[in-house]
């Protein structure tokens, strides 16, 4: 199934960078969207924790937020959106792997999978 | 608690019920931005009008709570608007003011006062459950997830001199929510486990909460306030 993959980008803590990176997620989405294409965002996991700072977390987080709200739309027209969240040191080969095997299900959607242990004993993100 | 708490979207609905909570509960002195002057709730209460989106308006604020001569210790970012629409026709406008409006201004107010703050200080972030997915909503779920990201972030740096954390309010009773047409609320509340909306007073007793030492070993978290929505 066709998609789009979306890499959320280093943004450091400048709100500027911030609002560039979030802004760019809702051209791709909203552009998806209207394609009725699945969609799936990558993010660091450490930043759906607040790890890395202000910055790359508002937007991994923002991310998330979009992806369910995504999916809730793409729900009535077919199409899906998720999340991919890794850990330090994975194989950036092995997470677009996993990206497009949740754009290809069809069925899988507003789901955030966490590829590490990253996340186990941690907040529900 | 004795000091300084800015909340912003003060005027009405949540954040004046969170000033009005905080000014009845003593020597608090409460920074009350977007209040016009004419409209003050209380002697406790300093009004300020100030665009927290402008480079200026952090710092106005920050000038107002040093002028305040007492120990800042609470900050409650409250402000927020919706421009609600599906995503396939949202406009590059109403994307662009949400997020500037609920996380930007939030963002950089926090940054602005948190080395204003005293030891023992706390920050709450008004998101919402809409962060767990909102139908017509990509702007505004988007901004008050990146608020949750904040929040986490947040509350490893600064800790463990301050606190900061999040509510996360459903179904509220006020202008924002009597905004959307009668009879879909009226199938919101339906879907409520507790069978009504919450009102703002429910939510300034959370913001207490979070804001003293009732809550002292709390930090980096979200705390949804939804009658149990979130399960239904």
């Amino acid at each position: 199934m066709s998609g789009v993959i979306h890499w959320a980008e280093e943004v450091g803590d400048d709100w500027a960078r911030v609002r560039a990176e979030l802004t760019r997620a809702f051209e791709v989405s909203r552009a998806s969207a209207q394609a009725e294409e699945s969609l799936v965002y990558v993010v660091r996991q450490d930043d759906l924790l607040g790890r890395r700072g202000p910055g790359n977390a508002m937007v991994a987080t923002g991310l998330l937020s979009a992806a369910r709200t995504a999916a809730l739309e793409g729900a009535r027209k077919g199409w899906t959106a998720n999340v991919v969240a890794f850990d330090e040191g994975a194989e950036r080969e092995a997470v677009h792997a996993w990206a497009q095997r949740l754009l290809d299900s069809g069925d899988v959607t507003g789901e955030l999978v966490h590829l590490g242990p990253g996340h186990v004993g941690k907040t529900l993100a | 608690m004795n000091g300084v708490v800015v909340v912003t979207g003060a005027a009405r609905g949540i954040g004046r019920a969170i000033a009005e909570k905080l000014a009845g509960t003593g020597p608090i002195t409460v920074v009350g931005v977007d209040i016009a002057p004419e409209l003050a709730l209380s002697e406790h209460i300093t009004p300020i009008q100030v665009d927290l989106t402008s480079v200026e308006g952090p710092a106005l604020v920050r000038e107002t709570v040093k002028a305040a001569g007492a120990p800042l210790i609470g900050l409650v970012n409250n402000a927020g608007i919706t421009r609600d629409a599906r995503l396939v026709n949202m406009s590059d406008d109403h994307f662009a003011q949400v997020l500037e409006v609920n996380l930007g201004a939030t963002y950089r107010l926090s940054a602005e006062l948190a080395p204003l703050m005293s030891d023992g200080g706390s920050i709450v972030n008004i998101a919402s459950r809409a962060y767990l997915g909102n139908f017509g909503q990509f702007n505004y779920s988007m901004s008050k997830g990146g608020v949750v990201g904040l929040t986490r972030a947040l509350s490893l740096s600064l800790a463990p001199a301050i606190r900061v954390n999040a509510i996360a309010p459903g179904l509220i009773s006020s202008e924002m929510s009597l905004a959307i047409p009668e009879e879909i609320r009226d199938k919101m509340v339906a879907s409520i486990p507790l069978a009504r909306m919450g009102t703002p007073e429910e939510i300034a007793n959370t913001v207490w909460f979070l804001l003293t030492p009732l809550s002292s070993y709390i930090t980096g978290e979200v705390i949804v306030v939804g009658g149990g929505r979130s399960l239904s």
